[in-house]
């Protein structure tokens, strides 16, 4: 499904971020990525959308066997990739509802699927928004305008429902959110997930993989994949830190 | 002393003067007038070229009177090259008016529009007309606000040329307010430019001040805007701000504000923003899907009709949106 190879990166200076990353996402998989601040985490999701602030030095990143790196922004979105960043943008003035509209009939357009008609989008809107328990309040607003960090990381997911992605990668979706509202978001991505799709999950902390059990956890350090495991890797980091893995 | 003498007194526009600093003023034809001059009041003491040529061309003046307590909305339009429209808006009136094009067989155009507007009225003004692409117009506004009087100026420009819209604003009466917004959504070698003087000759009156640019091909605009808050004035509020977007390394805005202050219990601000479309703003709509140029339109969008959003729902409020709904596809 989704293949990382080798993928090397660096920002406009040319200081290289990105050292080489390998990963093989399989349908039905949920990968967790961990790692200390500023091990390039948040930079692999915006390099993989494409991000014009990062310049890529090498590698690939395949999707269906598609190349992704070929591809313009919006192409990669409509191929089926998903990537919500760790701050959502603000768009004070661009309604939600419109927003959310103009991405779905894109990608339909790009697949070469028919404009969803009003009524039937309204349909899907109002089943994606009472899965998150969003009240009728986001409809009006615009995308992520004024809403707090809990709030926006919701939108986010509920774009993803909407757009219903072969891939997402989701970079620290859990930060911001209080209890109930971590198990309404979690619950969100639960539901959204199936056989045929995958999850990559940046975060720092269990408490989002007891919701979302992981199929395998990474630790990103330093631009690299340091070392892969399976649940148990991150409750082991939770406990002792990542230290012991430079020991090792 | 009338318009005619008047003109000739000060002589054609030029750079050095502060009211046309920003304007191609080599655009501006020799004129020629007639030999005498119907307007009778004295305006020896008007200095706008702009605001004396119409009365010096001898445009014929249409007067009106709304009368006290009237509830009306109207068009204006001119049937010459040269128009002047003086309108007088009775205590407490509730008054919407739209400026239409006016007919112009040459190559300039100059109207003059004197409104009075009475105690408690309550009036827009407001123009969105289609792209013009007239080689020369000026348009020139008096108004005078009695106490308790609000004005909402409201205009969007999409006109290919040159042209000069100035506005003149005396809030004489306590509690007044004027309101003014422009848009200007600009392409090719348009120029044009604004010029407001606003006047707070009483206590506790008001004015705010939104002009935004969306500018692309060698477009140029310039914002001159004054604010004067005479003596004893005390409580007065305004505000400026002027916001534009560049599209293309050729379009240029030049911005500048005055605030001429006599009375220290006062608030007065102003700002100016230059840019471009906000790089993660876009990232994030194509990153959703959105192909480029619906994300850029998405973006001037809400960029264009957030000048106008703040207006009470009226009959100007809806026209304005749907203009700029138009401006902004069309662009």
């Amino acid at each position: 499904m989704l293949s990382i190879k080798n993928l090397k990166a660096s920002i406009e200076d040319g200081t290289q971020i990105l050292k080489g990353i390998n990963l093989e996402v399989k349908p039905g998989e949920v990968h967790a990525i961990m790692g200390p601040n500023g091990s390039g985490k948040s930079t692999l999701s915006k390099v993989i959308a494409g991000h014009p602030a990062y310049h890529v030095d090498g590698g690939s990143v395949e999707l269906d066997g598609k190349n992704l790196l070929e591809m313009e922004i919006n192409e990669r979105a409509n191929s089926g990739l998903f990537i919500s960043t760790q701050y959502p943008t603000e768009i004070p003035g661009v309604n939600n509802v419109e927003f959310l509209k103009m991405a779905l009939n894109s990608k339909r357009a790009f697949l070469g699927q028919p404009e969803m008609s009003d009524e039937d989008f309204k349909k899907l809107c109002e089943e994606k928004m009472n899965l998150l328990e969003m009240d009728e309040r986001y409809r009006e607003r615009g995308v992520n305008d004024g809403m707090s960090g809990g709030e926006k990381k919701r939108n986010e997911i509920l774009q993803m429902a909407i757009l219903d992605p072969k891939v997402s990668f989701l970079d620290e979706t859990d930060s911001g959110l209080d209890i109930d509202a971590l198990r309404i978001v979690a619950n969100g991505i639960n539901h959204i997930m199936s056989p045929e799709k995958a999850v990559i999950l940046v975060t720092h902390y269990q408490r989002l993989l007891d919701y979302i059990k992981p199929t395998y956890v990474h630790v990103l350090r330093h631009g690299r994949i340091i070392l892969s495991g399976g649940p148990e890797l991150a409750l082991k980091l939770e406990d002792q830190g990542y230290d012991w893995i430079e020991e090792k | 002393m009338d318009a005619l003498t008047r003109i000739r007194q000060l002589g054609m526009p030029r750079r050095n003067n502060e009211l046309w600093t920003f304007f191609p003023v080599a655009k501006i034809p020799t004129q020629e007038f007639p030999d005498a001059c119907a307007s009778e009041d004295d305006y020896s003491e008007e200095n706008d070229f702009a605001a004396l040529l119409p009365l010096a061309k001898n445009a014929r003046t249409m007067t009106r009177t709304i009368p006290d307590s009237a509830e009306e909305m109207a068009m204006l339009k001119c049937n010459n090259d040269f128009g002047h429209t003086v309108l007088d808006i009775g205590k407490n009136a509730k008054v919407s008016l739209e400026i239409l094009d006016n007919k112009v067989a040459h190559d300039i155009a100059a109207e003059r529009f004197d409104i009075n507007v009475g105690e408690n009225a309550d009036v827009e003004i407001f123009f969105a007309n289609p792209a013009c692409d007239l080689p020369l117009r000026f348009r020139h506004f008096n108004i005078k606000q009695a106490a308790g009087a609000t004005v909402r100026f409201s205009s969007i420009c999409k006109d290919t040329a040159i042209g000069r819209v100035s506005v003149e604003c005396h809030l004489k009466g306590e509690g007044a307010s004027f309101d003014y917004r422009s848009l200007h959504v600009l392409d090719g070698n348009a120029s044009q430019h604004s010029r407001l003087t606003i006047y707070h000759e009483a206590p506790r009156t008001t004015s705010t001040q939104l002009a935004r640019n969306l500018l692309s091909g060698s477009a140029h605009v310039s914002y001159d805007g004054s604010v004067i808050v005479g003596y004893d004035c005390t409580g007065v509020n305004s505000s400026q701000l002027v916001n534009t977007i560049l599209m293309s390394e050729d379009a240029c805005v030049s911005v500048k504000p005055v605030l001429k202050i006599y009375h220290d219990d006062v608030e007065c601000t102003h700002g100016n923003t230059v840019g471009e479309l906000d790089a993660e703003q876009m990232f994030y709509l194509v990153s959703r899907g959105i192909p480029k140029k619906a994300a850029q339109e998405m973006l001037m969008r809400s960029f264009a009709q957030e000048t106008f959003l703040p207006l009470p729902d009226s009959p100007a409020k809806k026209r304005l949106m749907a203009s700029t709904e138009g401006a902004v596809s069309s662009y």
